[in-house]
């Protein structure tokens, strides 16, 4: 199925800070993305019934709380139990370094801590959409 | 020589100039300035309208106070790390919540599950607070609980009801609840302050706690407005200023409706502002919030007693100008940016830590904050006159250009209804995302630096930096903890109280509530059973997807 350039972007728990996140969308909706923003207190569950409803190839998430390998190993589940595996998940904000290669090695597909440029950003998820 | 580090190396040799000479709020700065730019002198420090101070001799008699904010995990573990600043020099108390807690939620909610103790202690129970507040004398350590409305009345009335069990009288309590309904959380973005409580009973149970400190608890800060956080979305100096005393504005007219008066409420509410890393113009905002409130005070709201005029505001240092990148700059950033907010005039500071951009503070990242403030307040030399850049012309003219920023601004909100309208409309909530993609777009382009990120990159830089790990069973022990808490009370009680409130707010809903909530507080209902009787009673339910 040819993809699409559609990206879901949505805050999961409880964490309120969406400025990393609302920049982001922004520049991807202007670099030509379809940006759908779900916007904060998502659940894991509501994200992956967005997925299937919107058709979207790209799954945008930003934690800035401490929770992120939580709820990025709670999705990741649930996206393969509902045999969703080839849709990528990007996280943005405040992961240390140790995290980093925590997510990568659960599945995510790329991670920007703060003070990624936005061609990095656009490079890369042109990159994993045209994958 | 790389070709990078040879583009790098030629720069030099050419002799550096800035990419612009605007401040953060885009004020254009000339090449000098002198006394034709600014004529007239200001009052001094201590005379109206303050500009210069609210103490004629300011740190001479007394320093700031150095406030770290604290809280995360669970009550024990803040009760620990409490401790320890104090016995490092900390010396007045910040308590964080975590967001849990802030949104009025238990730790078994089944939204909270990723969420429990972390960036704030996990508080539901009246024995939690005790727990927190163990070995703290609360009528000698100031405590400002970071908490926002409705919740802040559970949080409160727990607050009194440890005092009462120290045997310490609410006439000996010192320090500050929060309380905004709207710039609390994570600034006045629309969704956060409106999705898990209705806005309108938010803030009449805002106006309850004030109401209640009020006639109850002397020495009580009422209400802090955290212009911070608001700063902290990517909105300028000028824009600070201006949301702050719009904001404010809406609540002390709520307030005077309520019958109280000017005077009973003006030195009662204080502050907490941001200080960026833009060195002169936050020392001139800090000045012109000292003028602006001082007129507001007195000539909107007809203030008699002086101390209404009094600006008071603890500062944090921003976070937003630190980096990930060469994380080790950041300590350098933050003394640059608490030593603004000193010759600013704070009254309480909290230096943010290096490693914000990773996680919160370690103990020994926690203790350089404090170290920060001493080496300033006591090497420096700065504290020894009170306002040392006043009168200097640049400093001066700085201060008029944002006041008069901030004014035309607070005018135009006015206008478009006040502060509460343009936030139901979204209207706040479109002049921060533009604030917030134009400071982005400032970053991109190279015209704000950020050393480390924009200039003097090191693509290859490998970060070492040690990281503050919260235990990863927090939320099953609380879990654990509140099953048997509510094993341990008496049903019959708790429901009843709980009955109580619910009646009180379906058949009364124009009374003050604190009462009714300290009662539920003290039969051992928890925070998240009576903020759900609270959203029951207005018919409000939690949406979750």
């Amino acid at each position: 199925m040819k993809k699409n350039k559609r990206i879901l972007i949505g805050k999961i728990g409880l964490d309120g800070h969406d400025n990393g996140i609302r920049i982001v969308s922004k520049w991807l909706a202007d670099a030509g993305f379809e940006v759908i923003y779900l916007g904060l207190y998502n659940t894991p569950e509501g994200m992956v019934k967005a997925v299937l409803q919107e058709n979207a190839d790209l799954i945008g998430c930003s934690f800035l709380g401490g929770e992120h390998l939580f709820y990025c190993r709670k999705l990741l589940r649930l996206l393969r139990q509902n045999s969703l595996e080839d849709k990528k998940l990007i996280v943005g904000g405040v992961v240390p370094p140790d995290d980093v290669k925590a997510l990568k090695d659960m599945g995510v597909s790329a991670i920007f801590t703060p003070g990624t440029m936005r061609d990095t950003i656009i490079r890369k998820v042109n990159e994993l959409i045209a994958a | 020589m790389k070709a990078s580090d040879k583009i790098q190396y030629d720069r030099y040799l050419k002799g550096e100039t800035l990419p612009h000479f605007r401040t953060l709020s885009g004020i254009e700065m000339k090449e000098f300035y002198q006394r034709d730019d600014r004529p007239h002198e200001e009052p001094p420090p201590g005379v109206f309208p303050f500009t210069r101070g609210i103490h004629p001799d300011m740190y001479r008699s007394r320093l700031w106070t150095r406030r770290q904010q604290s809280g995360f995990g669970t009550p024990e573990e803040s009760n620990q790390r409490i401790h320890l600043l104090l016995s490092k020099g900390m010396t007045g108390l910040n308590i964080d919540f975590d967001v849990v807690t802030k949104l009025g939620l238990d730790p078994d909610h089944p939204l909270a599950e990723g969420n429990v103790g972390l960036v704030g202690t996990s508080v539901a129970t009246l024995e939690d607070m005790e727990t927190l507040f163990h070995g703290i004398p609360l009528d000698k350590v100031s405590t400002t609980l970071i908490v926002n409305p409705p919740y802040s009345a559970i949080i409160m009335a727990m607050y009194l009801l440890v005092a009462r069990k120290q045997n310490v009288e609410a006439s000996g309590l010192i320090g500050t609840i929060m309380n905004c309904a709207i710039s609390q959380l994570v600034g006045p973005t629309y969704q956060s302050g409106t999705h898990f409580f209705p806005l309108d009973p938010t803030l009449k149970i805002a106006g309850d706690v004030m109401e209640y400190c009020i006639k109850n608890i002397p020495r009580w800060n009422i209400l802090n407005i955290n212009a911070y956080n608001m700063r902290e979305t990517g909105i300028n100096a000028a824009q600070e200023i201006a949301f702050s005393f719009s904001l404010v504005s809406e609540y002390i007219r709520h307030l005077l409706a309520r019958g109280m008066e000017i005077d009973q409420l003006g030195p009662r509410i204080a502050f907490f502002t941001s200080a960026h890393i833009d060195f002169l113009e936050e020392i001139a905002k800090l000045r012109a919030m000292r003028r602006i409130w001082a007129h507001l005070m007195k000539d909107t709201f007809h203030a008699k007693n002086e101390r209404s005029c009094w600006f008071r505001t603890a500062i944090q240092t921003s976070s937003l100008p630190l980096t990930a990148q060469q994380p080790l700059n950041n300590i350098v950033r933050a003394a640059i940016q608490t030593l603004a907010a000193v010759l600013g005039g704070s009254q309480s500071i909290h230096t943010t830590s290096y490693d914000e951009a990773y996680a919160l503070p370690t103990e020994e990242s926690h203790i350089l904050s404090i170290r920060t403030q001493q080496v300033i307040a006591y090497e420096t030399g700065v504290c020894r006159s009170a306002d040392p850049l006043g009168g200097s012309y640049a400093i001066e003219k700085l201060t008029d250009e944002i006041e008069e920023r901030a004014l035309a601004l607070m005018e135009e909100i006015e206008k478009r209804g006040g502060f509460f309208e343009c936030f139901k409309s979204q209207w706040i909530e479109k002049q921060i995302n533009e604030a917030r993609y134009e400071y982005a777009r400032q970053l991109e382009a190279g015209e704000q630096i950020q050393v480390g990120v924009n200039m003097e990159r090191d693509e290859d830089e490998e970060v070492k930096i040690n990281i503050f790990r919260q235990a990863s069973d927090m939320q099953e022990k609380r879990i654990r903890y509140l099953r048997e808490y509510k094993e341990s009370r008496n049903g019959d009680q708790v429901k009843r109280a709980l009955e109580n409130l619910y009646h009180q707010v379906k058949h009364h809903p124009n009374s003050n509530f604190f009462q009714t909530i300290l009662e539920a507080v003290d039969q051992k209902a928890t925070l998240g059973e009576i903020s759900d009787t609270l959203r029951e009673a207005y018919d409000f339910k939690v949406h979750s997807d």
